[in-house]
């Protein structure tokens, strides 16, 4: 069998947005030949986006065609069966808070979990790098709970006149609440326009107003900047006879399966989110690495981090207009510092508007049928008041056993075998989750009745862990993680793995912009290691 | 003597393989749906809000029937969160609803020997309700899982942004590009929104 072989400065598997942003410092700061493997399809065009989001408002379809490989059914809860240029990030809410400082000490601080190997404001220029990247448009929290070095890039995407009025409510039950910062063009940015409220950012935004990676991988390529190469899946890396360097890639095309390709480069980034990251290392166990490439741990694919959310609806006394901007809310930080003193308990808070409760009906509370005019007269007398969604993430510590295996029942068309996921709570994190969800529970009744209003459903709690990650945790000991805090394996001084994989814990806010400053970071150390640009370059995004 | 519908689904259905019978038989409900709109024109005018008008219930029938004929069997549905299950629509839902169409026809011939379009607002009335006699009415499906199409009609105009507007008697515009300076201030009412 003849193998076709590739020679790059840097290669990246994976194209989702932790490998953008990857792609984009290094495509700016240095001169290295960077080639991308994504093992999808090439994603569905901005042109063409209209259209699918019509198709999607009326039957329901996925708007991004196909987006997947055949047979990757696996078990456990994957977060999303999508696979294409740009990642789960083309479908992406674009909710980009940052975590706060206290989740990178949560050990030091609240004796629970594990620090992570960095501080908050070790993270800050990246956060700021990322925020920038893609347009983050926010408010400033207030400075001690949201800190940050630099303004948003972005001015807040305004308020709606209901999140205004809720806002007041939140307020009256003491708590300060703010625009949710997202990945949202407040104003025309980077040759994108303006959010225009179309409210179906998830999964697709019809005008290229919300920020997804295809953005950047379109600018690089217009800017020849980057090589990506579509359908190829990476089955293995190998190592050097020392074993202390990647020397190659394993890939194979569907459109040649019968060619292998081998992929050489100096530096291999593992880009491929929480999931298919720990997957290509685990399957690349070799002679000389028996349980997987930088896995002299035995840590590749445990510590699987994630968050719960409780959940309710809120009746209030308010006139509302739901279908404003349904996609944007308030968010606090309130209850992501404790209280001197206080038992662990850590959530954030955010409140939607709503139509829930208040769809119109065929029959009456009697159970009569209703038609014609008696179906409107209903519903608007049962619109007279609001309804709010409120939500709070909370605090999971995973467990060891909160992990990613291979699973021998389940192979691909090449006969690897697939993944297979299960979260589990470590024993401290067991002990708090009653006492989190009743405190909730507690703080939801008590705005409920801050505002004459009632829970309109018993609060619910949803068991997936939201915001997946870790599976390749960073630390600074070898012996007790992957990764060192650039994402640089222990094991491997040549190989990086980047964004999603590399969380320590998950926090109790989105992860995106997280994983996205840490991929930044990395890219900032693998730098040094490569051809530096004569003159920085804007990486063709401008 | 012309072949009917029906004869012709139960003629292909002895000829040609179940997959072939499913997309002619789309086809011909299609063909049947738009070629003859009068009892769906009526049932609109039976189900809708009268505040629209005649002419705005005329534009929701065609939207519904647009709907219905644009229907796409085996496409894959948007992924779910936190699973690898992929799921994809089903079998298309108008080859049902214009049987119940005809049925309708036949309920009204059987009540005053007429077509169901040329009874009274009345008699329409009691026909659709003696319709949805066995129907699970407990909650406004989304259109594609409504069994009886007089739901359907229903489900498809109460989801619409339009319907949303009539309810609230406000321009909110629900998923439609709207300037984002203009979220902040309360929707400005809106007066036979639809009335066009």
């Amino acid at each position: 069998m003849t193998r076709r072989a590739i020679e790059t400065d840097v290669c990246i598997v994976g194209s989702g947005i932790s490998a953008a942003m990857v792609a984009e410092r290094l495509a700016r700061t240095t001169a290295a030949k960077i080639l991308v493997v994504e093992a999808g399809d090439d994603t569905v065009p901005l042109a063409q986006r209209a259209a699918a989001r019509e198709r999607f408002l009326r039957y329901n379809e996925n708007p991004w065609g196909r987006d997947h490989l055949e047979g990757y059914d696996v078990e456990g809860p994957l977060q999303s069966r999508s696979m294409q240029v740009g990642g789960l990030a083309m479908h992406w809410g674009a909710v980009t808070p940052r975590f706060s400082p206290e989740d990178f000490k949560q050990r030091s601080l609240y004796g629970v979990g594990t620090d992570w190997p960095i501080t908050y404001e070790e993270l800050d220029p990246f956060y700021q790098e990322a925020e920038e990247l893609m347009g983050v448009a926010g408010e400033q929290g207030p400075e001690d709970l949201d800190p940050r070095g630099k303004p948003f890039p972005l001015p807040m995407i305004p308020l709606t006149y209901n999140l205004e009025l809720l806002k007041k409510w939140a307020s009256s039950a003491g708590i300060a609440m703010w625009s949710q910062p997202s990945a949202k063009n407040s104003i025309p940015y980077r040759g994108r326009p303006q959010c225009c409220r179309n409210d179906t950012c998830s999964p697709i935004c019809p005008i290229g107003a919300k920020y997804s990676p295809d953005f950047t991988w379109s600018a690089l390529r217009r800017a020849n900047r980057i090589t990506l190469t579509t359908r190829t899946l990476v089955r293995k890396l190998v190592l050097s006879p020392d074993g202390k360097t990647v020397s190659h890639a394993v890939a194979v095309s569907s459109d040649r399966p019968d060619q292998p390709v081998e992929l050489r480069a100096k530096v291999f980034v593992v880009a491929a989110g929480y999931a298919w990251s720990s997957h290509l290392l685990l399957l690349s166990a070799q002679e000389n690495a028996p349980n997987g490439v930088a896995n002299s741990s035995g840590l590749v694919g445990k510590y699987l981090a994630g968050h719960r959310n409780v959940q309710t609806i809120v009746e209030l006394p308010l006139r509302l207009y739901p279908g404003m901007n349904e996609q944007h809310s308030l968010v606090t930080k309130q209850f992501m510092r404790l209280k001197a003193g206080s038992e662990y308990v850590r959530h954030d808070l955010r409140i939607w508007e709503s139509s829930n409760g208040r769809a119109p009906r065929l029959v009456d509370d009697k159970g009569a049928l209703m038609l014609g005019d008696a179906i409107l007269d209903d519903w608007r007398n049962r619109t007279k008041t609001g309804t709010a969604r409120v939500r709070a993430y909370y605090d999971v510590i995973p467990d060891r056993a909160s992990e990613l295996t291979l699973d021998p029942a389940r192979k691909n068309a090449y006969g690897d075998p697939l993944p297979k996921l299960s979260f589990r709570d470590a024993p401290e994190s067991v002990s708090i989750r009653a006492r989190t969800e009743d405190s909730i529970r507690t703080l939801f009744a008590d705005m409920a009745r801050a505002g004459n209003g009632r829970l309109l459903r018993t609060p619910t709690v949803d068991n997936f862990q939201d915001h997946p990650s870790g599976g390749c945790r960073m630390g600074s000991d070898a012996s007790s993680s992957v990764v060192d805090s650039w994402g640089r394996a222990h094991d491997h001084e040549n190989l990086f793995v980047v964004g999603a994989p590399t969380c320590v814990s998950g926090s109790c806010a989105n992860a995106t912009l997280t994983f996205c400053a840490l991929a930044l970071r990395s890219a900032r150390e693998m730098e040094k290691g490569l051809p530096q640009a004569a003159t920085t370059r804007s990486g063709g995004l401008e | 003597m012309p072949m009917t519908r029906r004869g012709f689904l139960a003629s292909l259905a002895a000829t040609v393989p179940l997959a072939v019978i499913v997309r002619r038989a789309h086809a011909a409900a299609v063909e049947h749906v738009q070629g003859d709109p009068a009892t769906l024109d009526a049932l609109a005018l039976t189900l809708l809000p009268s505040k629209l008008g005649r002419a705005a219930i005329m534009r929701e029938a065609a939207a519904f029937r647009d709907w219905a004929t644009k229907y796409k069997e085996n496409a894959e549905l948007v992924h779910g969160y936190g699973t690898s299950r992929l799921r994809s629509t089903g079998p298309t839902p108008l080859t049902r609803w214009t049987s119940q169409l005809d049925q309708l026809d036949a309920d009204a011939q059987r009540l005053r020997q007429r077509r169901f379009r040329d009874l009274s607002a009345t008699d329409r009335d009691q026909v659709v309700r003696d319709a949805l006699k066995n129907e699970r009415l407990d909650r406004m499906p989304p259109v594609v899982d409504a069994n009886h199409v007089a739901v359907a009609l229903l489900a498809h105009f109460y989801e619409s942004p339009g319907a949303a507007d009539l309810c609230y008697e406000a321009q909110i515009g629900r998923q439609t590009c709207r300037p984002l300076a203009a979220q902040a201030s309360k929707p400005r009412p809106v007066l036979k929104v639809l009335e066009k």
